[in-house]
């Protein structure tokens, strides 16, 4: 079986290797470096730069775990960029060691289907390759949106495309979209010192989350003297000589650059869909059925370029499931118990439904709260803010969490596991936890579904 | 524990300072030693409406995180912006240290607040 996966982001490389594991001899075309958005422009690089700056503030914080740093501590930009791409290129060695070894052929070059059956390989120098294939799976990927209003540049108005390879921090910035990487990119600057103002135009930050969760990072931003403007939409965009000028309503707001964090889309250009009779729904997505084949038997679609969530981690999954598939398997995807993860301080996460989703759904659900603040561990590490949120449906059932505070993405494991398999907030709150630990805070929101929380004022 | 008569309190121990049709609002010494060291004030901002009962502020102690309800329904006028770089300055002197400045909307809303007396007698 001849298998050719188009990009090799997230989705793409680990359909590939689930193809070959499988027994497929498999081509990858991908124009840019492996590890695609990921890897090269996401989630990855963007932790590198949020680890500089949590060590930046760690020292700042010295004196109070009674450590004295003498001397001056200051972040080093240039130094932390190439931390960065030390990381990411180490990363990306790593996924081209796994294609070698699973005798994965890798082509250079932009795909482009030629019908249902071939893919055309336009390289960097314009030559070509023409692979033949059984089946395909399309894992190009998205773009970030960036309307013509904004009068992107790449240089004063930019995107977070542009934003992870600066020279310097700018001065100032207004982030347009208060979602999960207007936060992430927004608090990483402002810990370097850029006067950061974030306009989000739904009525509260990270507009999916839920809403007492993102109030906890709305007041960590105004420690961090991050301005937020929420319910508002920048009407004009106007950049002159070192400056941008942003119209929001009557009034108008200056800084030396703009990053358009408002979304991403499709990346589909190029790729050739009409000549294998592949069409875009509405909003410029591939449609497929929950097998994830396309309308044309042996194309499978994946990632973001379907109209599921966009995340890395969903992408991967639905790219093992597309090459299950491809391979003679009959697996569907479940999206009940997607994870949800914002870098901030305090982090974010969460999974399945939140308490607004349930109350629209017209539910009848239980929630439990918990702080982190009581918490020994909480308290001894110095990272006290925060609070841990779980649902239950009628039947006890675990239907969703949220989770704002420390280490809140890797807390969220648990969770995820009893809202993937449907346990009850009774099951998993009769699990020990070990003492002392962050986790403590999940055991006790559990209990609290049911008032029981031992440590709950 | 001191509890100067000028002021008006309510039983979620916020006091009142009542100066014409405006009004400076901060927490009580009872609260503030209840909290214990305060570490952050999430002050509200200049401008900001509220209804009675609605949360204007949030006083974080290592303790606890309390939410801050409006006694009255008003406009903020100013804020003690010295909180946001030493919020333990309500423990110092809770009664120095106001939070924020209202136009108050209707003084009737006032009524139901209670003396410092009667807020000493509630405290047992």
């Amino acid at each position: 079986m001849k298998v050719v996966v188009i990009g090799a982001g997230p989705g793409g490389y680990e359909a590939a290797i689930k193809a070959a594991k499988l027994g497929a001899q498999v081509s990858v075309v991908e124009k840019d470096t492996v590890g695609g958005t990921c890897l090269n422009r996401g989630c990855i690089p963007t932790k590198a730069l949020l680890a500089s700056s949590e060590v930046l503030k760690l020292a700042k914080e010295g004196k109070k775990f009674g450590v004295d740093i003498s001397g001056e501590v200051e972040a080093n930009f240039t130094n932390i960029i190439e931390r960065k791409n030390k990381i990411v290129s180490q990363l990306v060695k790593g996924i081209e060691f796994l294609f070698n070894k699973n005798k994965i052929k890798l082509f250079k070059g932009a795909g482009k289907l030629l019908d249902a059956n071939r893919v055309e390989v336009v390289k960097e120098d314009g030559s070509k390759d023409i692979l033949e294939a059984d089946r395909i799976i399309l894992a190009t990927g998205s773009v970030p949106i960036c309307p013509p209003m904004f009068n992107y540049d790449g240089k004063r108005v930019i995107t977070s495309d542009e934003v992870l390879n600066l020279k310097e921090p700018p001065k100032s910035i207004i982030i347009v979209g208060g979602g999960v990487i207007g936060c992430e990119i927004g608090q990483f600057l402002s810990r370097l010192g850029t006067a950061v103002t974030i306009v989000e135009m739904m009525p509260h930050i990270l507009p999916n989350e839920d809403e007492d969760v993102a109030k906890q990072l709305v007041r960590q931003f105004k420690k961090d003297k991050i301005k937020v403007i929420t319910g508002k939409g920048i009407t004009s965009v106007k950049v002159e000589g070192n400056k941008v000028t942003a119209g929001i309503d009557e009034q108008s707001i200056e800084a030396e650059m703009m990053m358009v964090s408002i979304g991403r889309k499709p990346f589909t250009d190029g790729l050739g869909l009409e000549n294998a009779g592949i069409e875009l729904d509405k909003r410029g997505r591939i449609p497929v059925n929950d097998k994830l084949e396309t309308c044309i038997k042996g194309i499978y679609a994946i990632g973001d370029l379907i109209d599921t969530p966009f995340l890395a981690h969903v992408a991967s999954k639905e790219g093992i499931t597309a090459a299950e598939n491809a391979m003679g398997a009959d697996k569907q995807m479940k999206y009940h118990a997607v994870p949800r993860c914002v870098y901030t301080e305090p982090e974010i996460a969460a999974v399945g439904m939140t308490e607004t989703e349930a109350k629209k759904a017209n539910m009848s659900y239980k929630i439990g709260t918990f702080d982190f603040r009581p918490l020994g561990k909480a308290q001894a590490a110095g990272k006290i803010q925060g609070f841990v949120k779980v649902i239950a449906d009628e039947n006890d059932r675990l239907i969703g969490a949220s989770i704002a505070g420390p280490n809140a993405t890797d807390l969220l494991a648990e969770l995820t596991l009893a809202v993937h398999l449907g346990i009850s907030a009774k099951q998993v709150g009769n699990v020990i936890h070990p003492h002392p630990t962050l986790s403590e805070a999940i055991m006790e929101a559990l209990h609290d579904v049911h008032g029981e929380s031992v440590h709950k004022v | 524990m001191n509890f100067p008569n000028e002021l008006l309190y309510n039983k979620e121990h916020l006091w009142v300072k009542k100066e014409g049709n405006t009004a400076l609002v901060g927490i009580t010494d009872y609260a503030q030693d209840q909290l214990g060291e305060i570490i952050y004030v999430d002050l509200p901002e200049v401008g900001e409406e509220f209804a009675k009962g609605e949360q204007f502020s949030v006083v974080e102690s290592a303790k606890v995180s309390s939410d801050l309800m409006m006694p009255f329904s008003g406009t903020v006028l100013e804020i003690n912006e010295k909180l946001d770089d030493e919020p333990q300055y309500i423990n110092e002197s809770p009664y120095e240290a106001w939070i924020a400045k209202f136009k108050i909307n209707d003084e009737k809303e006032l009524e139901d607040m209670i003396s410092a007396e009667e807020y000493e007698a509630s405290l047992d």
